[in-house]
C-alpha cells in the first residue's frame, strides 16, 4: 500500500517527463555521435553547466517567491571585477574569495531592500540595479581585462571541482526548499503572500534573504568563472539572467511563484548543457543552441499549462 | 471577555465604523449581523490584527490591547477564519495549518513527524480526517475551509472569529461546522460568528450584535428576540420605505426567452422568460449557479447546450459579450473591482468602455461629444464626483457602481442583467440603484436581478426565480412569494 | 464655471510628464553651457539619426507595456528584419521589395509572439525570452556570425537626407509618434489597448475582443521593430549580428521613465519619446564632456528605480495620510 502510494506520487512528479527526455536525448546522441558516451565528454558538460547552474539555484528561490532577478549576471561581473582588483594585487585567496562573496551578498541585499521598501516590482528594481552594477564595473575597471590571475584561482574551475560544488549546493537547497521553515515559507509567499503575512511568516525578511542568496550564488558562479577562464573580463555574465531563467522554467518552476524544485532546475541546466554539447559534436552550427533553448522553454511551459488544465 | 469601546475606523470617503461599543462574554457564541457595508468586516479586521490603525479601545479580559499584526492577535488568543480563503494552495494540509508556526528541529528544519501528528490531533473532531500530505490546491473548497478552521484551532485560541464561514459550504458541511462550534463552546472557547444569514445566527448563537451603517445598533440575547426584530434593526426602516414604488406593470410581451440552457458543471436545463418592463429576481445561495448562468447568457462564457430567443428571433447563443451587446443584452458583473472597473482610469474612460466603436473617436469633435455624453449620464444618475476626469478609484462604491450602470445604459440595451448591483454600497446608493431599475422598466426594458439579499429580491422583483445547485427550481410570482417559502426552496425543501 | 475648468483640463499634462520635459530642457541647457559642441547643428543631427531606430523600438515596447505585457524580442526582431532586407539586397531585389521583406518579417514575428501569448497562454515576458533566443540564433545562423554589408548606396544615403534641415529618419520617427499617439487616443482599438492592460476581465465583459487586441499589439510591435531594423540598416549601412542585443531592456527603461507601467494600462507615446530622448542626450552629453559613458547607464538605473519607486511611495504616503486624517476626525 505504502509503496504503491509512493509509486503513484512518483509518477505525478513534474520532473519525470524531463528526465525521460534527457535519457532519450543521451541515447540519441550516443548513437549518432562517436565518443559522446565518454567520461571526458560528461566531465566537460558538467563543467559547462556549473556557472549558470549555480546562478539558477538562486534564481529558483527568487522565482518561487514570485519575484525575478535580472541582475544576476551584473552581480557576477561586478563581484569578480572588483574582487579582481584585489586578486591582481596579490592578496591571498582567504581574503579575496570571502570578499567576492560579500560583494554578491551586499548587492543581493540591496535588491531585496529596494523591493521590500519601495514596493516596486522586482523586475524593475533588478532591471535598474543591473544597469547600475554594469555601469559601475565599466567606470571602475575602465573596461580592462585582468589576465594576471595566479594559478591558485584555477583549481576551483578545473576537473570535477565545479561540479562537486554545484551538486553539494543542489542537495543542500533541495533539502532547504522541501524541509525547512525557510523553504516552505518562501513557497507560501509565492503562492499567497497575504496569507503568509497573516500567518506570521516574516515575509519581508525572507524576501530579502532570497535576493541575498541569489547575490551570493552569482558571486560564487563568478569565482568559478575565473577558475575556468583564467581571466576576468567586464563582460562576464552577460546573458546569464536569461539563461538561468530558461533553465529554471524548463525545470518546471512557475514564474508566477509558489512552485518549483531545485532538482528540476538541475535537470533544466543539464538538458541545456547536453544539447549544447550534442550540437557542438555533431558539428552543427552552435547558433542552433538558441533556437533549441527557445523551443524548450515554449514546450516546457505549454506542457505545464496542459497539466494544470487537466488538474482543473 | 472582549470589550470594544468607542471604536471608529475611517477610510478615504467612508466612515466604516462609528464609535462602536459592545461586549462579548466568555464562552458564548456571539453572532455579528448586519447588511453588506454595515461594518462587520471592518471590526473583524480590527479584532484579528489586520487593521492596526483605528480610534477607540479594545479590552481583552479587562486589559487594553493593541495588535500590531495577525500573529500578535493570535498570540493573545484571538484567531480568525477569514471570509476569503487564505489557504496556500501549493502547500499541503499540515503545512498550511502550521504555516508560520512550524515545529522545528535544529537548524530550522521542520519536524514533520510532530507536525503531522499534531495535525491529526487537531482534526480529531472531524468524522473523516483529511490526508495531511495532500496539496491544499487539490482539495474541494469546503475542505479548504475546514483547513482554515483547523489553522485557527491549532493556535489554541480563547476566541475564534469566523467571518462568513459557511459561504462556500454545503448543507451537510454546515451541519458539521455547527457540531465543531458546539464542541468548541463546550471547551470554553468564545466564538464570534459573522454572518448575514439569520437562520444560521438563530441556530447557533447565544447573543446577537447588530451593526448598521458603521454603527452598533444593539446587542441582545437570542432568546429575547426574533428574526423580525433583528431584520428591523439591520435595515433600520420598514421594507416599504426601502424600495421605491413601481409605477408600471410588466407587459405580456416576451423580451428574452431562455430555452433549456446548460453549462457543464455550473447549471443545467434552465428555462425562463423575461417580459417587457419586468424585473425578474434571481434568489439562491452562494454557489447556486446564478452568476454562472448570467455570464453564459451574456456570452462571457460559453453555453454547452440550449439557446436564447430575443425579441422573437430564436436559436441564438453568444460566444462573446460583444455579440450580446449587439443583440441588446448587457451585464453588470458581480465582482466590481475584478471585472467591473478600470480602477486607475477616469470616470469618462470607464463609462464609455462598451461603446468605444460607436463614439467614432477619429471624427472631429469626438472628444467634445464624448464628454457631453458622459456628463449627461453622470448627471442623470447623480454620480457624485469632482469632474469626469477623476480617477474612478477615488469614488465611493455606490458611485463606482453608478458609473458601470451608465456604461450599460449607453449601450441602449433592452435586457439588463444586474448581478449583485448593490453589494458593498451604502443604503442611499442602493435606493438610487433601485430607482434606476424602476425607470428602466418604465422605458419597457427587462431586468434580470441577481441578489443574495432576500429582502431586496422580494422588494424589487415582479417574479422571483429560485436556483439551487445549478437548477432553476421554481419561479414565484410576487403574490405567493414570502421569505420563508423561498428559503425553504433555496435550502432544499419542497420545490 | 465647472464646464470651463473641465474643458481646460484637457490640455493639462500629467505631472510626471512635466517633470520629464523639464528634465530634458534642463539637460539641454546644461549641456549647451558646458559643451560648445553640443548645440551645433551637426551634433543635433547626428543625435537625431542615432536615436531613430531605438525610438521605433521604444514605441513598440510602449504599446505592449500599455497592453499589460512585455516584448523582449524588439531587438532581435530589428536585427532579423534588417538581415532579411540585406539578404534580399544581396540577391538584387528592388529596395521596395527588400523593405517589404523586412516589414513582413516583423509581422510574422509579432504573430508568433501573439500566438504564444494568446493561444498557448504563456506569460509574455517568458514567451518573448524564448522567441528572442530563437530569433537571435536565426540572425547568427543567417549571417554566420559575420557583418552583412553591401546595402545599396542610395539606400544608405537616405540616412543623411534632411527635410527642412531635420534628418529624414527623425522626421519619420516624429510622424510615427503622431500616428501612434492618435491611434491610442482617437480610435476604439487604441483605447481598447489601454483597457485590456488595465483590467482584462473588465475589457472582456465590456465587449472588447481582448484576444484580437493582444494579437494586434504584438503584430504592431513586430512591425515597428522591423521599421527600426530598416532605419538601422540605413543608418549603419550594414547589419551586425549583435545589433539590438541590449535594446529590449533599454527601451523598457525608456518607456517606464516615460510613464508606462509594467502592470499595464498606463503610458504614452510622447512620454516614451521623451524617455528615449533623455537617454540619448545623456549619452551624447557624457561623450562630449569626456565622462565615462557608463555613468549614463548607472544614472539610468537610478532614475528608473527612483521614478517608479517614488510613484509607489506617493501612494503609500497618501494612504497613511488618509488614515491619519481619519484618526484626527
Amino acid at each position: 500500500m505504502r509503496t504503491k502510494n509512493r509509486l503513484q506520487r512518483l509518477i505525478q512528479v513534474r520532473e519525470l517527463p524531463l528526465l525521460a527526455f534527457i535519457v532519450l536525448l543521451i541515447i540519441f546522441f550516443s548513437i549518432t555521435i562517436k565518443g559522446f558516451m565518454t567520461v571526458q565528454n560528461f566531465a566537460m558538460i558538467s563543467r559547462q553547466i556549473t556557472t549558470v547552474g549555480i546562478v539558477s539555484i538562486g534564481m529558483t528561490l527568487v522565482l518561487v517567491t514570485g519575484g525575478i532577478d535580472l541582475s544576476v549576471g551584473a552581480i557576477l561581473s561586478f563581484a569578480i571585477n572588483i574582487g579582481g582588483l584585489l586578486i591582481i594585487r596579490g592578496l591571498p585567496i582567504a581574503i579575496t574569495y570571502p570578499f567576492i562573496l560579500l560583494l554578491g551578498a551586499i548587492m543581493g541585499t540591496i535588491n531585496g531592500l529596494l523591493i521590500v521598501w519601495l514596493k516596486v516590482p522586482a523586475i524593475i528594481v533588478t532591471l535598474g540595479t543591473m544597469n547600475i552594477f554594469r555601469g559601475a564595473i565599466m567606470i571602475i575597471t575602465r573596461g580592462k581585462y585582468m589576465t594576471q590571475i595566479p594559478d591558485g584561482y584555477l583549481w576551483i574551475g578545473s576537473g570535477y571541482t565545479p561540479f562537486v560544488i554545484f551538486v553539494i549546493l543542489l542537495v543542500i537547497f533541495e533539502f532547504t526548499l522541501r524541509r525547512t521553515r525557510f523553504g516552505r515559507n518562501i513557497v507560501a509567499i509565492g503562492s499567497n503572500e497575504q496569507s503568509a503575512l497573516y500567518s506570521g511568516v516574516p515575509v519581508n525578511w525572507f524576501k530579502i534573504l532570497v535576493y541575498l542568496l541569489s547575490g551570493i550564488f552569482s558571486a560564487l558562479a563568478g569565482i568559478i568563472f575565473i577558475g575556468r577562464s583564467g581571466f576576468i573580463q567586464p563582460q562576464a555574465g552577460i546573458g546569464y539572467e536569461m539563461n538561468s531563467i530558461a533553465a529554471v522554467v524548463i525545470g518546471g518552476t512557475s514564474i508566477y511563484g509558489g512552485s518549483g524544485t531545485i532538482i528540476g532546475t538541475f535537470l533544466g541546466s543539464f538538458l541545456m548543457g547536453l544539447i549544447l554539447a550534442g550540437i557542438t559534436m555533431l558539428a552543427v552550427n552552435a547558433y542552433w543552441q538558441g533556437v533549441i533553448n527557445g523551443l524548450l522553454i515554449i514546450l516546457a511551459i505549454s506542457f505545464d499549462t496542459l497539466r494544470q488544465m487537466r488538474r482543473e | 471577555m472582549i470589550a470594544v469601546h468607542n471604536v471608529s475606523k475611517e477610510f478615504p470617503g467612508v466612515r466604516a465604523l462609528d464609535e462602536v461599543s459592545f461586549n462579548v462574554k466568555r464562552g458564548e457564541v456571539h453572532g455579528l449581523v448586519g447588511e453588506n457595508g454595515a461594518g462587520k468586516s471592518t471590526i473583524v479586521k480590527i479584532l484579528s490584527g489586520i487593521y492596526t490603525d483605528y480610534d477607540g479601545e479594545i479590552l481583552v479580559n479587562g486589559n487594553p490591547i493593541a495588535f500590531h499584526s495577525v500573529r500578535d492577535a493570535q498570540d493573545s488568543g484571538i484567531a480568525t477564519v477569514f471570509q476569503e480563503l487564505s489557504v496556500v494552495k501549493d502547500l499541503n494540509v499540515a503545512e498550511n495549518i502550521f504555516l508560520g508556526r512550524e515545529p522545528l528541529k535544529r537548524g530550522g528544519i521542520i519536524d514533520r513527524t510532530l507536525m503531522n501528528q499534531r495535525t491529526l490531533e487537531v482534526m480529531e473532531f472531524l468524522d473523516e480526517p483529511m490526508p495531511v500530505n495532500e496539496m491544499v490546491g487539490n482539495l474541494s473548497v469546503a475542505s479548504q475551509q475546514i483547513v482554515e478552521i483547523c489553522k485557527a484551532l491549532v493556535t489554541n485560541p480563547k476566541v475564534i472569529i469566523m467571518d462568513e464561514p459557511t459561504s462556500s459550504l454545503t448543507e451537510k458541511e454546515v451541519a458539521q461546522l455547527y457540531k465543531i462550534i458546539g464542541q468548541l463552546r463546550d471547551r470554553g472557547v468564545t466564538i464570534i460568528y459573522v454572518s448575514h444569514k439569520l437562520a444560521e445566527i438563530f441556530t447557533i448563537c447565544d447573543s446577537i450584535t447588530v451593526f448598521r451603517d458603521g454603527k452598533h445598533i444593539d446587542t441582545v440575547p437570542t432568546t429575547e428576540t426574533d428574526s423580525e426584530k433583528i431584520i428591523q434593526m439591520m435595515v433600520g426602516r420598514t421594507l416599504k420605505m426601502l424600495f421605491p414604488p413601481r409605477s408600471v406593470k410588466p407587459s405580456d410581451e416576451v423580451l428574452l426567452a431562455v430555452h433549456d440552457i446548460s453549462r457543464s458543471g455550473e447549471f443545467e436545463n434552465v428555462s425562463f422568460d423575461l417580459k417587457r418592463g419586468e424585473i425578474l429576481g434571481f434568489a439562491g445561495l452562494i454557489g447556486a449557479g446564478r452568476s454562472e448562468l448570467a455570464k453564459a447568457i451574456f456570452g462571457a462564457t460559453r453555453l454547452s447546450s440550449g439557446e436564447l430567443e430575443i425579441n422573437g428571433s430564436g436559436g441564438k447563443r453568444f460566444n462573446h459579450p460583444r455579440e450580446a451587446f449587439q443583440n441588446g443584452i448587457s451585464y453588470l458583473p458581480e465582482d466590481r473591482k475584478g471585472e467591473g472597473l478600470l480602477l486607475q482610469a477616469s470616470i469618462k474612460e470607464n463609462m464609455t468602455l462598451a461603446i468605444l466603436k460607436k463614439l467614432k473617436l477619429s471624427k472631429t469633435r469626438s472628444e467634445r461629444r464624448e464628454r457631453r455624453l458622459v456628463k449627461k449620464y453622470a448627471e442623470d444618475l447623480q454620480v457624485k464626483m469632482v469632474s469626469i476626469d477623476q480617477i474612478i478609484e477615488m469614488l465611493s462604491g455606490g458611485n463606482q457602481q453608478k458609473v458601470i450602470v451608465a456604461r450599460l445604459l449607453m449601450t441602449e440595451s433592452s435586457v439588463y442583467i444586474f448581478d449583485e448591483p448593490t453589494r458593498g454600497i451604502d443604503v442611499g446608493a442602493k435606493y438610487e440603484i433601485y430607482k434606476i431599475m424602476n425607470e428602466l422598466t418604465e422605458q419597457g426594458k427587462g431586468i434580470i436581478f441577481i441578489s443574495s439579499e432576500l429582502p431586496e429580491v422580494l422588494g424589487v422583483s415582479d417574479r422571483i426565480a429560485c436556483m439551487r445547485e445549478g437548477q432553476l427550481v421554481r419561479i414565484f410570482s410576487q403574490a405567493d412569494a414570502n421569505p420563508e417559502a423561498i428559503m425553504r426552496v433555496l435550502a432544499g425543501g419542497d420545490a | 464655471m465647472e464646464g470651463i475648468s473641465l474643458e481646460r483640463r484637457k490640455f493639462r499634462l500629467p505631472i510626471s510628464m512635466v517633470g520629464l520635459i523639464l528634465f530634458n530642457v534642463l539637460l539641454f541647457i546644461g549641456l549647451s553651457i558646458l559643451s560648445p559642441t553640443f548645440l551645433t547643428l551637426r551634433n543635433m543631427r547626428s543625435l537625431m539619426v542615432r536615436m531613430s531606430e531605438l525610438a521605433m523600438l521604444t514605441f513598440a515596447q510602449t504599446l505592449v507595456l500599455i497592453n499589460g505585457g512585455m516584448d523582449l524580442t524588439v531587438g532581435s526582431a530589428m536585427a532579423l528584419s534588417g538581415t532579411i532586407a540585406g539578404m534580399l539586397f544581396k540577391v538584387g531585389a528592388h529596395p521596395v521589395i527588400a523593405v517589404l521583406g523586412a516589414l513582413v518579417t516583423g509581422i510574422v514575428i509579432g504573430t508568433l509572439n501573439g500566438f504564444l501569448v494568446v493561444h498557448l497562454k504563456i506569460d509574455s515576458f517568458i514567451a518573448t525570452v524564448a522567441t528572442n533566443s530563437i530569433l537571435r540564433s536565426v540572425v547568427y545562423l543567417l549571417l554566420r556570425g559575420r557583418v552583412l554589408s553591401g546595402f545599396p548606396k542610395n539606400y544608405v544615403l537616405l540616412g543623411s537626407v534632411n527635410l527642412l534641415g531635420i534628418p529624414l529618419l527623425f522626421v519619420l520617427v516624429i510622424v510615427f509618434a503622431i500616428i501612434l499617439h492618435f491611434f491610442l487616443r482617437k480610435t476604439a482599438l487604441g483605447r481598447s489597448v489601454y483597457a485590456v492592460g488595465a483590467n482584462i476581465n473588465c475589457a472582456h465583459i465590456s465587449g472588447i475582443d481582448t484576444n484580437f487586441v493582444k494579437y494586434f499589439v504584438f503584430v504592431a510591435s513586430g512591425l515597428l521593430s522591423a521599421i527600426g531594423g530598416v532605419f538601422y540598416t540605413i543608418r549603419i549601412g550594414a547589419m551586425i549580428p549583435d545589433a539590438g542585443l541590449n535594446s529590449p531592456l533599454e527601451v523598457v527603461t525608456a518607456a517606464l521613465i516615460g510613464g508606462a507601467s509594467v502592470k499595464g494600462g498606463k503610458g504614452s507615446i510622447f512620454g516614451s519619446l521623451l524617455g528615449i530622448l533623455a537617454m540619448y542626450v545623456l549619452i551624447n552629453g557624457f561623450n562630449l564632456l569626456g565622462f565615462n559613458p557608463f555613468w549614463e547607464v548607472v544614472l539610468l538605473g537610478i532614475v528608473l528605480i527612483t521614478i517608479v519607486g517614488q510613484s509607489s511611495m506617493k501612494k503609500v504616503v497618501k494612504m497613511s495620510r488618509a488614515s491619519r486624517r481619519g484618526r484626527a476626525a
